[in-house]
């Protein structure tokens, strides 16, 4: 029971001056008077508990001082705010000497891990909550009264066409960069594991583009598709084509010719979205490469000798031992890669600011940045926050379901 | 390890450098060109068929550039400074065909231009050509001298000591256009630099950008060092579900977080200030992971032993714990650090004025405002990753460990 002794007064009084400063900052406008009560009561509790424990005048002086401005709640002036915690450091160094060594863990444990926790529940354990709460009002921001509309903004949501345009560009976006990334990544790795000469000169050219920023990458990728002087038309003489204003999309491009049409979401991702695509696929492939070569070094040679005795060729080799035993790092990729795209934002919004001709390539952090900071809708800005979190939450653990299922963890 | 393994056959070998090598240059293509407009003239990245070598990476036209920037001002970064002349000879097949007319052009739209005022022309034959006079009358320095030659088409071929930076056709003439005349080498080579330089505020952005990120580094270093110290060798009670909550925080895209916390730091009124741009990113879960296992590779007799020493949890985690972290807190730091220079989304939604912006909001910016001029887009592109690639050919090692380490386990 003593061991939480210190975990509790430093968990009331960091509490304390967290919620005194958010209520004096007026970031917080509920009243606060039954959390206050709360502090009150816990502060009653632990002060009385630590005095009979230690047994010591100062140490019971200082909790007195403690409890009384926790008493106080809200009517202690703001600069006393940060007293009780400064006062739990006096009860330990008065009472250190005689504690057991439990209760100094319990100290300096809870010590050391307040300021990440404080930081952690200000700016993200409180703001995801906080994202949902307004998700549920009309119209939130700085400029009038908003009103409490429940789910109206996800059911607009689940109506609005740009919307759905945007999840489906996601999807496509997700669906064809993640796998060509792992496995162009793969392909990579595999021969550069080869024992060959150069393997530093190839990974630092490799990995080159994932340091650089994406601003500046997608500027360049920008000049390189440009319709007039861009590199790329010159190579493949394609004069005059505009790669980042096509709004065509690829399948229904490449099944033309055959006399299929294809409209909508099976038209498939926009050229313009293909072209910033093989743009992301670029940036991404050294992180990809890097982190597989390392998978790929961690399998024992022995598999590889006992594989070549019993007469196996090198694609045997990679079919058998290496892509089962590289399939954690490949999962991981997955994983961390789908997180990842699902967000992307930056290359988008460089090469085409305005999300493309006809919303071609509007992603959903991106219709999300549009509405909540051109449009000042914070709630629907929400609302969508929140509907991706959801899906994300969903894809990961389907991911799990399906892909792990086939992943070798046992060497 | 895979060092026993015998090399396969030589067919096979060549094949995989003949792929690889392929990778590579597509890999390093778009830094090639990135590079190579930087230093092209407007004119020169305006060409349908690519110009692999510019001409102001000629190292012949560098001598050239160094003489003129003497002559104006100094060898390395020119200019015009008064009561110097600059000679620039042009030679031309048939000198009888006519005198080129020579202008100092005044910049678009401004009622007076003292450089073209003060500015006096003067061209004098020579045996092969022309050699054009510029001499600076007035009392003020210019960092550049630009020129445009109208040469007579009868002259037929002609070569200018310092090649035009443009050449039109105007009539009966070859206009012939130089962004300065007077550059000296750097300015010669880097005069896109210099121009997006001074376009924008770039020096100020770069403080931000550095101020942003050391100090992300700095105090998240501190904190995750104190947090991860505490999870992997402190038996404190409540340590499996506090770690579990602060694991769980990463199932949250960022996304999520970019209104409400928008809004706390409106209401903070930390709006483009530098709390904005680094507080919120201070405490960070990835960075208590990384260093947690760090902490949990060191072996544990070494804490036992200093603990039964007397030492306390303070000093431990500075003295001995710190200084072994060493290179795990590289690692983090290399991450924090990309992480917070290479970031546009958040810094782009915190920031409204131009004093605030970070490196990649100002190139966003830039973007936009450059329009057409792809030889200082690019050379400003270069400049904002330049100290990001500089680190990784210094440190490459540490970063390229410090990635693998962090898809391990």
């Amino acid at each position: 029971m003593r061991t939480y002794l210190f975990p509790g007064l430093l968990a009331v009084a960091a509490l304390y001056l967290m919620l005194r400063l958010a209520a004096h900052l007026e970031i917080v406008r509920a009243s606060l008077g039954a959390v206050f009560v709360l502090f009150d009561l816990a502060a009653l509790a632990l002060a009385y508990l630590g005095a009979r424990t230690w047994r010591s005048q100062w140490a019971t002086l200082a909790l007195a001082v403690y409890t009384l401005v926790v008493l106080a709640g809200q009517v202690a002036p703001i600069h006393l705010a940060g007293l009780p915690l400064v006062m739990v450091f006096l009860v330990y160094a008065t009472v250190r000497h005689r504690i057991p060594e439990r209760d100094a863990a319990a100290f300096w444990g809870w010590v050391f891990v307040w300021p990440a926790l404080g930081l952690m529940l200000t700016w993200n354990v409180f703001p995801s909550f906080f994202a949902l709460w307004i998700s549920l009002f009309d119209r939130f921001n700085f400029i009038g009264e908003s009103r409490f509309v429940g789910l109206l903004n996800y059911r607009i949501l689940w109506h609005d066409p740009l919307f759905w345009r945007a999840l489906s560009n996601t999807f496509w976006y997700v669906m064809l960069t993640v796998p060509t990334g792992i496995l162009l990544g793969t392909v990579v790795a595999v021969l550069l594991n080869e024992r060959i000469r150069g393997l530093r000169l190839f990974r630092t050219i490799y990995f080159l583009p994932y340091i650089t920023a994406l601003t500046a990458a997608a500027a360049v990728w920008q000049w390189i598709y440009h319709p007039e002087f861009g590199f790329l038309n010159w190579l493949l003489g394609t004069p005059g084509f505009d790669w980042l204003h096509t709004p065509n999309g690829i399948f229904a491009l490449a099944l033309e010719p055959f006399g299929v049409k294809l409209s909508g979401f099976w038209a498939g991702p926009s050229v313009a979205f293909t072209a910033i695509m093989a743009m992301t696929v670029w940036h991404f492939l050294g992180y990809n490469v890097v982190i597989l070569l390392a998978g790929l070094q961690s399998i024992p040679a022995q598999y590889y000798e006992a594989a070549e005795l019993d007469g196996a060729g090198w694609w045997q080799k990679q079919r058998y031992i290496t892509w089962p035993l590289l399939s954690p790092t490949t999962f991981f990729l997955a994983i961390i890669g789908l997180i990842g795209a699902f967000q992307v934002f930056t290359q988008v919004y460089v090469m085409t600011p305005t999300g493309g001709v006809l919303n071609d390539t509007l992603t959903v952090a991106m219709y999300l940045y549009n509405k909540g900071f051109r449009d000042s809708d914070f709630s629907y800005a929400s609302a969508l926050a929140v509907t991706m979190f959801v899906i994300i939450l969903a894809l990961t653990l389907l991911q799990r379901q399906v892909l792990e299922r086939r992943v070798t963890y046992e060497h | 390890m895979s060092t026993r393994r015998k090399r396969g056959s030589l067919p096979g070998r060549l094949l995989i450098y003949l792929v690889l090598t392929a990778g590579a240059v597509v890999m390093a293509f778009p830094f090639y060109w990135m590079l190579a407009t930087s230093v092209k003239s407007p004119q020169e990245a305006q060409q349908v068929a690519p110009i692999w070598l510019p001409q102001r990476i000629h190292p012949s036209n560098w001598a050239t550039a160094a003489r003129l920037g003497a002559e104006g001002g100094g060898r390395w970064w020119g200019g015009f400074q008064p009561g110097r002349t600059v000679r620039l000879h042009i030679e031309v097949e048939d000198p009888a065909a006519g005198v080129p007319r020579v202008r100092v052009p005044k910049p678009p739209a401004v009622f007076s231009d003292p450089r073209s005022e003060s500015t006096t022309i003067e061209v004098v034959p020579t045996e092969d050509g022309w050699t054009i006079e510029l001499t600076n009358e007035g009392d003020q320095t210019f960092t550049k001298l630009p020129l445009v030659v109208w040469m007579p088409k009868e002259a037929s071929r002609f070569r200018a000591e310092l090649p035009p930076d443009a050449v039109r056709s105007q009539r009966n003439y070859w206009r012939l256009e130089w962004e300065n005349v007077s550059p000296g080498v750097f300015g010669y080579v880097f005069h896109n630099y210099r121009e997006a330089w001074h376009a924008a505020p770039f020096g100020r952005y770069f403080y931000v950008s550095f101020v942003t990120a050391g100090l992300q580094v700095a105090g998240g270093l501190l904190i995750a060092t104190m947090a991860a110290f505490a999870f992997a060798r402190i038996r404190f009670p409540g340590r499996e579900t506090l770690f579990l909550l602060f694991v769980a925080t990463m199932m949250i895209p960022g996304e999520v977080l970019l209104i409400p916390n928008y809004i706390l730091l409106a209401k903070l009124h930390w709006l483009d200030t530098f709390y904005a741009l680094i507080v919120p990113w201070l405490a960070s879960v990835f960075g208590i992971f990384l260093l947690r296992q760090f902490f949990l590779s060191l072996p544990h007799d070494l804490f036992d032993a200093a603990r039964i020493d007397g030492a306390s949890y303070w000093g431990m985690l500075w003295r001995i714990a710190f200084p072994l972290a060493v290179p795990g807190l590289v690692t983090y730091g290399i991450f924090a650090f990309l992480g917070a220079y290479n970031a546009l989304l958040w810094p782009l939604i915190v920031t409204q004025s131009p004093e605030m912006r970070t490196i990649q909001v100002g190139l966003q910016a830039f973007i936009g405002e450059a329009g057409s001029d792809y030889g200082q887009l690019m050379a400003a592109s270069t400049m904002a990753i330049l100290p990001i690639v500089i680190g990784y050919f210094f440190a490459q090692r540490q970063f390229i460990q410090g990635i693998a380490r962090s898809g391990i386990k």
